[in-house]
Order: C-alpha cells, then sequence, then structure tokens
C-alpha cells in the first residue's frame, strides 16, 4: 500500500456518539482508499453514516478512533489551527441547506472563504467574479441570499467552495432542497468540476442523479461500507 | 371556561416547555426583573417609612386639637392661657413647650423633651406609664407636684438603661439639671413621637430648667364647634384686642406640611430612579420573548398552518412576557427584603441631612405600596412583550412550507423610527419648559421618559449608520472578522438594536448622575467656603439640634464681647418661620463683618453694586429655594411677621444656599435691631482678621480663652471641620443614589449577556458554516468579540449624548422643581473619563459567556442541521 497513490485513506476509521448509556454507531471501523480525480458517490439509508463520513473528511470532526489521512493530513491528530488551514485550502464544502450567510451578497458569500485565509479583497474578487459568471450568477452578484432561488443559491454556495482552489469537494446532499432541473444542473456542475478541472469530488445523496458520472460507489450500512463499485 | 384552560395547556406546550429547555436564559432575566423590582419597592417602603414616621410623629405632637396658637419666630406668653380659656368659642387649651435635650457626658443623640401641664392636656395627648413603674397610680400628678421629674419613652429608657428612680443630668442651650425619672411610658401616644425618643415633663419644670419664664411655645386648642381655617382666621380678629401683636392661630394641620412633601418629593425622585432599573429590566424581557419569537419563526408558522389563529400566537408571547414579570417579581419578595434594611438606614439619614429629622427602625409592608410595585413590574414586562408578540402573531402559516431558512427581507423601518425618536428627543425641550403641577417636576419626568424612549429608538439607525461608518476603516485595522461584525452591526435590525436600549439608558443615566451630583458637590463646596466662612463656630450647648432659635446664654454673650481684638465676629441670630406651608428661616447677621471675610453665591442681583446696601439695610437677599417655592423675584417685597414685629422689606438679591430645607432670607442684624428690635444672637462665627502664622495654635489659644471667658456651656466647631462634616455628609447622602446607579447597571450588564448570547445561538449554523469553509475558530470568536465591542460601543456613546441631556433635565428641571435649588453645572470629565472604559470592560466581560457559547458542540452539526 503505497500512500503517495491515494489522496484519502482511512483506516479502520470511527466515529461514536456517546450518548448517556448507549453509544451511538456513526461510522464503524471503516477502511477506504480514495484515489485524486474521483468523483464518489456515497448511498445509504437515512441514518446509515454518510454525513458523519463527510464531516470527518471535511475536518469539522474528529474521529473517536482509527486514522484518516487526507492530502498527506493526519487529521486524527491535527491540531486546530492545522484543521483550519486544512478545511481552507483542501476542501470546499456544499450543503443541502445552501447554508449561506444572510447578511452577505453572493459576490460577498463567495469571497468569504478566501478573505477568511488572508487574501485582500481586491485580489480575490476578479476570480469571484470568473467564477460567478461562470456559474451564470454574474448578474445576481450584488443581491442578498433572501432574493434567490434555490439553484442559485446552492451555485453560490458552489462559487464559494471553489474560491479557494481546493483539491476536494465536499457535497452532503446538494440537491435535496432542488427540484429535479436545478437538482441536475448542480450534479453536472460538480462533474463538470471533477472532469475538467481534475477535482475530486465526493458527494453523498439518496437521489440517484450523480451516478451516470460516477468513478466510484459506495454504499453505506450501520456505519461500514456495505458495497463499493 | 373552555378556550382559557385550552389557552393555558397550548401555552404549558408551547412556551412554558421552551423556558424549561432554556432555563438559563429565562433565570437571568427573571433574575434582572427582580433586582429592578426590589430595588422599586424597597426604596419605596424605605421612604414611605420615613414619611410615616414623621407624620406620626407630628401628628402625636399635635394630637387632637383645633387651632394652635403661636408667635411666628418667637414664644407666647403664659398668661394668654387663662384669657383664652374664658372665650366662649374654646372648650380646652393646653400650653406646650419642646426642646433637644442630652444626656450629661453622653455622646448619644439628643431626644425631645416635652414641657406640658399634664393636666390640662388630657383632651390633647394620650400617654401611659407603664405599671409599676411611676410610684403612684396617677404619674401626671407625680409630674406636677415633684419638680424635675421626667417620664421617658421605653426605647429611650432602654437604650440608655436607664429605670425609674434614677437621677440624670440633661443639658439644653443654657444650662443642665438634675432630673429624677418618675416612669417609663407605654409605647403607645406620645411615648412613640420622635421615633420614640422623648422625655416628658411638666410645663414649670421645663420654664425652670430653660429660663424661659412667663412663656411656652405654643397653646393648642379645642373649640366648641368645628371649625374651618375660614372662620380661624376670623376667630384672629374677633381675639384682635385679646392676643399681642403678631400672634398667629393657625391650623393643626399645617404642622409639618413643608416636611412631608420634602419627603414626597425626595420619594418621588428615588422612586423615578429605581423605576430605571426596572426599566433596564424592561429590556431583558424584551429581548427574550423577542428570541423566542425569532427562533421560532417555523414553529409558529406550523402552528398557524394548523389553525392557531394570530391573536392566540399573541396572547401566547404576552404571557410569556407576564410570566417573566410575575417571576422576577416573586424572586424580588426575598431580594427586597435583603436591601431594605439597607436602603432604610440611608434614605432616613438622607432625609434627616437635607429635610426633617426622622427616626425610623422598621418598615411596616404597606398592602398599597405591594401593590403598586407588582402592578408596575407587570405592566413593564407586559409593554416590553407587545412588540416581539406582535411580530410573531405577524408570522404566516406559509412559512412552514419553505425549508430554507432564511431571514426574509424586511422592510426599513429604521429610518422612519429614528424620526419618531428625534421628534421624542426633541419634544424633551418644550416638556422642560412646563411648571411643575403640585409641586411634582411631571412634565420634567415625562420628558425623562421620552429622552430614554427616543434614545433607545433611534439605536437601529444609529447602528445602522455607525456600522456603515466603521466598517471600512476595520477591515484596515483589523481584518475580516471586524468587518464582518461592522456588517453584522449594520444589518442585524430593530431587535440587535433595541436591546442595545438597556445599555443605553443604563449609560446615560450613569452619566447624567455622575454629572449632577458633581455640579451639586462643586455648587455646594463653593457654597461651604464662601458662605460657611468663618475660622470658629461658637453657640450654646443644643442650640444647632434646635435651630438656633433661642439667643446665645448670657455668658457666652458678655465673654465674647471682650474676646481678643485679633477676631472679628459675625454673630447670627435665627428666626424659624413660615410661609404658606413652607418652613424658612430668616437669618440676621452682621452682613458688614461678613462680607469682608465671606461671600454669597449669587444667583441673581449685582454683588458689587449691592454690598453697601445690604449693609445699611436697605433690603434682605433670599435664597434660590425660597424664591422658587414663593416666587418672590428682586425688587418685590418680602413680608413676614417675625415675633410682634411685621417685616416688610425690598428683595435685592438671590443666592444659593444649601443649608437642611434651604428657605433662608438674609438680611443685617445691625439694621434689623435699628428698624424694629435688638433680636440679640444665637450663634457666632469668628474669623482671625488676618490669618495666623501658626493657625492651629492661635485657634487653640481662641478655644480656650473663650472658655476661660464664657464658660463650658457651649459648643464650637472649628471652620474647617465644619465644613468638612457638611461634606461629609453631603457625600454620603449620595450612596443611597449609587448604590440604585450600580444595581441599574448591573441589570444592563445582565441585559448585555443575554442580548449577546442569544444573538450567538440564533447564529450558530452561521459560524459553524464559517468554520466548514475555513474560518478559525479564533476568527468566529474574534468577530463575536468585535460585535460585542462595537454594539457595547455604540450603545456607550448614545448613552453618553443622552446622559448629558439628562443632566440638563436633572439640575434645571427636576430640581428646581422638586427641592426649590438647582446647581452650577459642571461635567466631571476625570470621573466620566475614567468609568466609561470601566463600563466598556464590563460591558465586555458580561459579553464572555456568549463567546464562550459559540464552540460547545462540534461544527459537524451543521451536516443534521435541516
Ligand atoms: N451529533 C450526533 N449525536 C448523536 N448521534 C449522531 C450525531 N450525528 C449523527 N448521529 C448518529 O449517527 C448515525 C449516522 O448519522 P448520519 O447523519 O451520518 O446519517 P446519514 O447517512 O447522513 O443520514 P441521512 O441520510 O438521514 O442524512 C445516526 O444514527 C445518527 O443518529
Ligand atoms: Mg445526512
Amino acid at each position: 500500500m503505497t500512500d503517495g497513490n491515494f489522496l484519502i485513506q482511512a483506516h479502520q476509521l470511527t466515529r461514536i456518539y456517546p450518548m448517556g448509556r448507549t453509544d451511538v454507531i456513526g461510522i464503524n471501523r471503516l477502511d477506504l482508499e480514495i484515489a485524486p480525480g474521483e468523483l464518489v458517490v456515497i448511498k445509504g439509508n437515512s441514518g446509515s453514516g454518510k454525513s458523519t463520513l463527510l464531516s470527518l473528511l471535511a475536518g469539522l470532526d474528529r474521529p473517536t478512533g482509527g486514522g484518516l489521512t487526507v492530502a498527506g493530513v493526519d487529521l486524527a491528530a491535527a491540531t486546530e489551527s492545522l484543521l483550519t488551514r486544512y478545511r481552507r485550502s483542501v476542501i470546499g464544502m456544499v450543503f443541502q441547506n445552501f447554508n449561506l450567510l444572510p447578511t452577505l451578497t453572493v459576490m460577498e458569500n463567495a469571497c468569504l472563504p478566501a478573505l477568511l485565509a488572508g487574501t485582500a479583497y481586491e485580489q480575490v474578487a476578479g476570480k469571484a467574479v470568473d467564477l460567478l459568471r461562470w456559474l451564470g450568477l454574474e448578474h445576481r452578484k450584488d443581491h442578498l441570499p433572501s432574493q434567490l432561488s434555490g439553484g442559485e443559491l446552492q451555485r453560490t454556495a458552489i462559487a464559494r467552495a471553489l474560491i479557494n482552489q481546493p483539491q476536494i469537494i465536499l457535497a452532503d446532499e446538494p440537491t435535496g432542497n432542488l427540484d429535479s432541473r436545478n437538482g441536475k444542473a448542480v450534479v453536472e456542475l460538480l462533474a463538470g468540476l471533477n472532469r475538467d478541472r481534475q477535482r475530486t469530488v465526493i458527494i453523498a445523496t439518496h437521489s440517484n442523479l450523480a451516478d451516470p458520472h460516477a468513478t466510484c460507489m459506495i454504499h453505506l450500512k450501520d456505519g461500514e461500507i456495505a458495497g463499493r463499485a | 371556561m373552555r378556550p382559557i384552560a385550552l389557552f393555558f395547556r397550548l401555552f404549558v406546550w408551547f412556551s412554558w416547555r421552551h423556558f424549561m429547555k432554556h432555563r438559563v436564559r429565562a433565570l437571568i432575566v427573571v433574575a434582572g426583573i427582580a433586582l429592578g423590582a426590589s430595588v422599586f419597592t424597597s426604596v419605596r417602603l424605605s421612604v414611605h417609612a420615613s414619611l410615616n414616621s414623621f407624620t406620626k410623629s407630628i401628628d402625636l405632637i399635635t394630637g387632637r386639637s383645633d387651632a394652635v396658637l403661636s408667635l411666628p419666630g418667637g414664644r407666647v406668653p403664659e398668661d394668654l392661657l387663662p384669657a383664652v380659656l374664658q372665650q366662649p368659642e374654646v372648650s380646652h387649651a393646653s400650653a406646650l413647650m419642646t426642646t433637644y435635650v442630652k444626656a450629661a457626658g453622653d455622646e448619644m443623640e439628643p431626644f425631645l423633651l416635652i414641657g406640658f401641664d399634664p393636666l390640662s392636656d388630657r383632651p390633647f395627648r394620650d400617654w401611659e406609664a407603664q405599671r409599676g413603674t411611676a410610684g403612684s397610680d396617677s404619674p401626671w400628678l407625680g409630674l406636677m407636684a415633684d419638680p424635675f421629674t421626667v417620664l421617658l419613652s421605653e426605647p429611650l429608657a432602654r437604650r440608655h438603661g436607664w429605670q425609674a428612680g434614677d437621677n440624670l443630668t440633661l443639658a439644653h442651650d443654657r444650662d443642665h439639671a438634675i432630673f429624677r425619672v418618675l416612669g417609663i411610658l407605654k409605647p403607645e401616644g406620645l411615648g412613640l413621637a420622635e421615633g420614640g425618643r422623648v422625655a416628658l415633663t411638666d410645663v414649670a419644670t421645663f420654664q425652670e430648667f430653660s429660663g424661659l419664664h412667663g412663656v411656652v411655645d405654643r397653646i393648642d386648642l379645642k373649640l366648641t364647634a368645628a371649625v374651618s381655617p375660614v372662620s380661624l382666621e376670623e376667630l384672629g380678629r374677633q381675639w384682635a384686642d385679646l392676643l399681642p401683636e403678631g400672634l398667629q392661630i393657625t391650623s393643626p394641620s399645617e404642622a409639618g406640611e413643608s416636611g412631608r412633601s420634602m419627603i414626597r418629593a425626595y420619594q418621588l425622585n428615588l422612586s423615578i430612579l429605581s423605576f430605571a432599573s426596572l426599566f433596564v429590566g424592561m429590556f431583558l424581557v424584551y429581548s427574550l420573548v423577542a428570541l423566542n419569537a425569532a427562533s421560532r419563526r417555523h414553529e409558529l408558522a406550523v402552528m398557524r398552518a394548523t389553525g392557531a389563529s394570530p391573536g392566540l400566537v399573541f396572547a401566547l408571547f404576552l404571557t410569556e412576557g407576564v410570566l417573566l414579570g410575575a417571576g422576577g417579581w416573586l424572586a424580588a419578595i426575598p431580594l427586597s427584603g435583603l436591601l431594605v434594611s439597607y436602603m432604610l438606614r440611608g434614605v432616613s439619614q438622607t432625609i434627616s441631612t437635607l429635610f426633617v429629622r426622622v427616626h425610623v427602625d422598621t418598615v411596616f409592608l404597606q398592602p398599597w405600596e405591594v401593590l403598586l410595585s407588582f402592578g408596575v413590574t407587570l405592566l413593564i414586562s407586559l409593554l416590553a412583550a407587545v412588540q416581539p408578540a406582535r411580530e410573531a402573531m405577524l408570522v404566516e402559516a406559509g412559512e412552514a412550507l419553505t425549508t430554507a431558512r432564511l431571514q426574509r427581507s424586511r422592510k426599513d423601518s429604521a429610518g422612519k423610527m429614528a424620526g419618531v425618536s428625534l421628534a421624542l428627543i426633541g419634544a424633551a425641550v418644550p416638556l422642560s419648559r412646563l411648571p411643575a403641577v403640585a409641586g411634582i417636576p411631571l412634565a420634567g419626568y415625562v420628558a425623562i421618559l421620552s429622552l430614554f424612549v427616543g434614545f433607545a429608538m433611534l439605536a437601529p439607525w444609529g447602528l445602522q449608520r455607525f456600522g456603515a461608518t466603521v466598517s471600512p476603516m476595520l477591515n484596515r485595522l483589523a481584518g475580516v472578522p471586524a468587518t464582518l461584525a461592522g456588517r453584522y452591526v449594520r444589518d442585524s435590525g430593530t431587535r440587535t438594536a433595541i436591546s442595545v436600549g438597556a445599555l443605553i439608558t443604563a449609560v446615560s443615566l450613569f452619566t447624567a448622575l455622575v454629572i449632577m451630583v458633581h455640579s451639586f458637590r462643586e455648587t455646594v463646596q463653593l457654597w461651604v467656603h464662601q458662605t460657611v466662612s468663618g475660622d470658629l463656630f461658637v453657640a450654646g450647648k443644643l442650640s444647632a439640634v434646635n435651630h438656633f432659635r433661642d439667643p446665645a446664654p448670657e455668658r457666652l454673650r458678655k465673654g465674647l464681647l471682650r474676646l481678643t481684638a485679633s477676631v472679628e465676629p459675625v454673630r447670627s441670630r435665627r428666626f424659624g418661620l413660615k410661609t404658606g406651608n413652607f418652613d424658612y428661616e430668616l437669618d440676621l447677621l452682621d452682613l458688614g463683618s461678613f462680607l469682608r471675610h465671606g461671600r454669597f453665591v449669587w444667583v441673581d442681583g449685582n454683588p458689587k453694586a449691592l454690598q453697601s446696601r445690604l449693609i445699611d439695610g436697605e433690603g434682605v437677599l433670599i435664597s434660590e429655594v425660597f424664591a422658587n417655592r414663593t416666587g418672590l423675584e428682586v425688587g418685590d417685597r418680602y413680608v413676614a411677621q417675625v415675633e410682634h414685629f411685621a417685616v416688610e422689606l425690598p428683595v435685592l438679591g438671590i443666592v444659593r444656599d444649601y443649608r437642611t430645607r434651604g428657605g433662608v432670607v438674609f438680611y443685617d442684624r445691625a439694621a434689623f435691631t435699628m428698624r424694629y428690635a435688638d433680636p440679640s444672637w444665637s450663634t457666632v462665627r469668628l474669623f482671625f482678621r488676618q490669618r495666623p502664622e501658626d493657625f492651629d495654635a492661635a485657634l487653640t489659644a481662641l478655644r480656650r480663652e473663650i472658655i476661660d471667658r464664657c464658660g463650658s456651656h457651649l459648643e464650637m466647631v472649628a471652620g474647617e471641620e465644619l465644613r468638612a462634616a457638611i461634606l461629609r455628609i453631603f457625600d454620603e447622602t449620595f450612596t443611597v443614589t449609587f448604590v440604585l446607579l450600580l444595581i441599574a447597571l448591573s441589570i444592563a450588564a445582565l441585559g448585555i449577556t443575554t442580548t449577546l448570547a442569544v444573538q450567538v445561538l440564533e447564529r450558530l449554523p452561521q459560524f459553524n458554516t464559517m468554520i466548514a469553509v475555513g474560518a478559525a475558530v479564533e476568527q468566529v470568536r474574534s468577530m463575536v468579540f468585535w460585535e460585542a465591542l462595537l454594539l457595547i460601543t455604540a450603545g456607550e456613546i448614545a448613552g453618553l449624548m443622552c446622559g448629558f441631556l439628562l443632566s440638563y433635565l436633572l439640575i434645571y428641571v427636576v430640581n428646581v422643581q422638586s427641592f426649590g435649588w438647582s446647581f452650577i453645572y459642571s461635567v466631571n470629565w476625570k470621573a466620566l473619563a475614567a468609568s466609561l472604559p470601566l463600563i466598556v470592560g464590563t460591558a465586555l466581560l458580561a459579553a464572555l459567556p456568549a463567546i464562550r457559547l459559540i464552540f460547545r458542540q462540534p461544527p459537524a452539526i451543521l451536516l443534521r442541521d435541516r
């Protein structure tokens, strides 16, 4: 097993939520390897551990057992500040309910991660405009989230996820709050990123929209991998 | 019945359980209200107790008389008594004398010695001696039969350990004498007067003791028919031949009226001040109910979708407010119990030094006061809940169908509110010009309220402008988190802004009180150093407690004539007089000598031009309080009956004076002697003609010389000491004020804690998103910190502005209308500069719990949030 070949490596990865006397299993002794440039679709029933896995990959949560190395960062052992840098530079996230900041405009939402990383607004603005143009949002750039449709919101979230040019894009049920046409458009965007820009994309979803683009399908059941194709 | 039961069931399901789930927040709000309510209640109860004790004491001494015969500034000849008794209108008459005395060799408080005729006084006043203490069956017989016997009130006897049969030496301004204790009074009737610090003696003994032969303080009358004040005047005219010049017949109901109205004014002012605490607490209720309304929008939409009427939703949220108020009030009960004992001491001391002597030991729970505090607390909480309840009511059922939790874009009402608030702030100007209503600065209070509300309503617009102005600067100065914070402050809308209102109110109160107390103190200091000037003050013993009403003992007067030439005496005689219901002093003093060493603090009139006219006795100076109470101005004529003389003189000027009660008229003593009669003098202050090189040694020598020449039955106090004592008493007087202020500030701090915590809790998903897109935890924390800092700074700036306006109202409207005095406006920049950063610091400390709330749960919660 040569580390260098894989972007993501999980070994006996475990996340258990202690809930009083009983423990709830989120992810259980999971072994997983993902090479750069893949488009992984994670499936599984509700409660099977998809979101748990994504949050571990995103560095939003820490494993309670096992090891997880992403892009050379040992997430189980990383310090808080390393995790922050990791989230900034390695990961871009897309959520089911968009999670845009309501008081920031589309443009500002898109720029936010770069600004947080210390880039000056002037430097990042051009790139953000390019992204928004690419996503068909240029005319909406000074609008507030409350004035946008679901599809536009999710595209804004994608712009935000891309602004720091992350290697990996994580999407948790990105089409869950969208109609089928908008959902399809979003999936195609993500697939395009994977195809044209060589991003590694991981999508957790119930829908079949992303299946045709997948290079790898993972089925989770009770926090374990029930099948991989 | 059914709908009510349903309502309560829904309330328990929907609101109560939510409260229970977020107990800490609810408890903080309840604590804030409790603090406010307890301050309000305990202050009112304390002042009420003072007022009660004062009124009771006056009433007990006044007794059941229908009319009182007295001589303004002097005493009534005793032989009038049999003459009056012969009049057909009179059924009973009784002579009365009072003076404050002290037990010799005892530094305890002076107490009131009442001299009367125990027999003829029976119809007027009730008192009884305790069984077995008075020797014989009828102690009043004993009082009359044995000269120099006294009956002591029970608390007095207990305090000193005196018992029946003991001998004690009592001193008054002229002399001292040995009295035998005949018995102890039961704690009822006269035995309760002066807070139970009285002694009774026979009037003849009293005269013998005080050297006041042939005169009494007053004669109380019981009339055969019910008599109204109008017919009292008539009676005076009918008895014109009988009564010597100047004698007056007045109604006993006037007794103590001026003291009572002063205490009432003080009570009102303290009530308003303590009400501020409740007002600040109101913002707490507002914050919590508004949070519940906003954070539960989705639930509300679902409720509406399942059939709840807007009215029901409105009622639910209003009830939340009422519940918080009721909870706070209940919690206030034990708290008030603790506070009241402290307040009682402070309040009664203040009243005693500023207005009238009161003795208070206990508070009675006034049902009316308890009801008032309940009503006020509930009303405040209800009002605070109205606006959030309205917002909740307007949630549409359709919102239940939207999954994305985005705030609807709000219509911009900040501008409109700013217009209203400017109108409110502006309204303070005309309001402050309106006169008092029945001695109450009603319009002034309304002006204060409109200032508070105006500034609280200005907050949304102010924050918008403030945020817009600072956020570009912050970007350069402090990076992204600060910019975002500025942005949040700009956009956060009405709710955040109104919560800043608590801070604005507290800071403005603080600023205004600091300025007012400082101005008051500076002015008093100026007055003390100019008008209470003098190197040594000398008077007969106990002369001061008895308001210098009697001339100094002869030995003192004669002795002082032969004093060393290096000192210049300024002699003074004071008469306690009355105009309408207002008590004041006529102070006759050696103006020529006084003006060589001291000065008046002028309000109106030209000091230079008037100096010689004053010394020549061409007119009087009146104090500001006297002017405001009587409406007299420079050029008007001052008219008074002083003993047997009808005095009428022009008013030459108005000066500041801050002695107890504050109403004074100054006139030259020599001029009075020439025009009317020698009033003699009761107190003298001595000035060294030239400041001796060794001042202390010279003063000691002077003291010794006075004792050598005049004996030791006198009181002497060095000018420095007297002035220091006045200022010390002054400072003590304001401790109650500052305790109240401190409590208001604490409630404001609680307000900051809840407001910020609420804002943080509401935005947790946003913070987690920020983390997910690459923010460091420190960045989010620093953002929230900057938010707090910006909100606090904005609140402080607005509070400062409001405070300056408020200080004008307090000094030039409320004080003038309540107490008749104003001060020279002076800002204590040092204290303000030192304390305002302290307030910012404290406020930031109060913000800490909110900042700590941020990452109690891992940000991964975001992926479960839908
Ligand atoms: N913070 C938490 N505390 C306790 N249990 C949790 C927590 N997060 C997840 N779980 C539990 O872990 C298991 C996996 O949850 P997860 O959210 O990862 O499922 P999922 O596959 O994303 O489901 P869905 O398709 O409904 O989004 C579930 O049983 C869930 O109840
Ligand atoms: Mg999930």
